[in-house]
């Protein structure tokens, strides 16, 4: 119970709690929608999927400045490539975040004159935009580590063997799939809050690609994006050394 | 800006700055209708009142867990009247979110037979029960102080030589006094002892913050349970300060009662 109060007390934590909740409504309404005899249980998850999506808006309000905070600090970051991305991605999401008081401001009806569809869409695509500018850093990330570990094999069977074997002509193009997944995997297999974050932004990224239509899925996929994004984003606020550091 | 971001972090500074908010609408909302505003514009307050009135029930789900926890810690305490008041006050503020719980369940639509009434009455009932257990433990607290300092005084009157006859600076003690002088000195004795009263707050401002805190938000219980009505401006500016209070313990942790 003390951790769980722990990780409560912390905004990042609860909300990712309710995300993860809002999600799994969405996921659990297009499993149960086809099914006859549920439509009192689908109103019921439609409810409180609204009510806590519209709730959550309070924990957003004020993550302007702390959007402004991270584009600062990534301005600091030594790589290029890492700087680039996370100092546009950074911005992107400052962008997002206006936009999304913007919204706010309007469903509290402190005015009446703002264009939900503008706006909502405009701040869809910052969104998107931030999104992918992470995963690109996140590949980036991940071909840094994939040429480590390949250094890292090579050091050690030129220190295990003599002589290298050589592999059989035939096949040769699924055995280059296979060692590069099989590469792909022992990088990330060392690497966990590179794969917590790659995981996270692709499965975030769904929810605005079917929001601009560019990849239009349907809510049960959109709603388990989010869902596993949620459980990955409270594993970072609960384990604080999965995060993935910006060097 | 990193103050900011230190402060937002904690789940509970947002809801105290959603607190603040939701009276300042509703102490604007009350002056407004008093100097006669635009009927729109009232609507409009009244209406971000309801927002951040439901906005605040969902930051709070979760709360009971915190207070059970708080109470499990309060029974390990060493005074035997602190932890009969903070257990139960924390007892009762675990019920009081409980039935906030319920009440955003039957707003949200997800319980829609509630009864709203009923079991709003409810939690502040619950809340005013925890209110009392605060401000008796802190009455407990000033006492001790008082009769600390005032033990401390004549010690020290005790100690610079002859002192003062009577010692009225305890207060405490009765003495031969004449009856006819009776009055004059009842009213320096209560004098003394508001004055002693005054350098124990002014030494202790934890205790000052909880006692005000808990004195302001007494006033919206006992407006909503219809005990003793005051009106929308009043509860509206108490719970204002009571909420800009409980900021300045989450800023400053100093500024925290320790039990």
């Amino acid at each position: 119970m003390d951790a769980f109060i722990r990780f409560t007390n912390q905004t990042q934590g609860r909300d990712r709690l309710f995300r993860a909740t809002q999600y799994t409504c969405m996921l659990l309404r297009y499993l149960l929608e086809p099914k006859a005899g549920k439509e009192k249980v689908v109103m019921k998850l439609k409810k409180l999927e609204s009510s806590v999506s519209t709730g959550r808006k309070w924990f957003r309000l004020g993550n302007v400045v702390h959007a402004i905070q991270a584009t600062e600090q990534s301005i600091h970051a030594t790589d290029l490539v890492p700087r680039l991305c996370l100092t546009l991605a950074n911005l992107n999401r400052v962008i997002y975040f206006i936009c999304d008081t913007i919204l706010w401001v309007r469903s509290v009806g402190l005015t009446s004159g703002i264009n939900k569809e503008k706006w909502r869409t405009r701040a869809a695509h910052h969104y998107c935009f931030s999104l992918l500018l992470s995963l690109v850093r996140d590949l980036y990330e991940i071909s840094l580590q994939m040429k480590r570990v390949t250094r890292d094999r090579a050091r050690k069977e030129k220190s295990a063997s003599q002589d290298s074997l050589g592999y059989s002509v035939a096949d040769e193009e699924t055995e280059w799939l296979q060692s590069f997944l099989l590469l792909l995997f022992r990088s990330l297999k060392q690497h966990p809050p590179l794969l917590l974050d790659t995981v996270k932004n692709l499965c975030d990224i769904l929810n605005p690609l079917d929001q601009l239509g560019i990849y239009k899925s349907n809510p049960g996929i959109v709603g388990l994006g989010g869902l596993v994004s949620s459980i990955a984003g409270m594993i970072t606020v609960a384990y604080p050394q999965m995060k993935l550091k910006t060097r | 800006m990193d103050a900011w971001v230190r402060f937002s972090a904690q789940s509970q500074a947002r809801e105290r700055l959603c607190r603040a908010a939701q009276y300042a609408c509703s102490l604007l909302g009350h002056a407004l209708q008093r100097h006669g505003a635009s009927p729109e514009l009232q609507k409009q307050i009244r209406q971000l009142e309801g927002h951040l009135s439901l906005g605040r029930k969902l930051l709070r789900l979760g709360n009971s867990a915190d207070a059970l926890e708080s109470a499990k810690r309060a029974v390990h305490l060493s005074d035997v009247v602190l932890r009969f008041c903070i257990t139960v006050s924390h007892l009762n503020r675990a019920l009081y979110f409980a039935c906030d719980n319920v009440l955003w369940a039957g707003k949200s639509g997800l319980a829609p037979r509630v009864d709203q009434e009923k079991w709003a009455q409810r939690s502040f009932r619950y809340y005013l029960f925890s209110l009392i257990m605060n401000l008796s433990r802190d009455a407990y607290e000033i006492r001790l102080l008082m009769e600390q300092e005032s033990s401390a005084c004549s010690r020290r009157l005790k100690g610079s030589g002859g002192g003062v006859p009577g010692g009225s600076e305890t207060g405490g003690l009765g003495g031969p006094g004449s009856p006819g002088g009776g009055l004059p000195q009842l009213a320096l004795k209560l004098r003394l002892q508001v004055l002693l009263l005054a350098r124990v707050l002014r030494g202790h401002p934890p205790l000052l913050l909880d006692v005000v805190r808990n004195a302001c938000d007494l006033f919206i219980p006992l407006d909503k349970l219809g005990l003793w009505r005051c009106g929308p401006g009043i509860v509206g500016l108490c719970g204002l300060v009571s909420s800009i209070l409980s900021i300045l313990t989450l800023i400053y942790p100093w500024l925290r009662l320790k039990p």
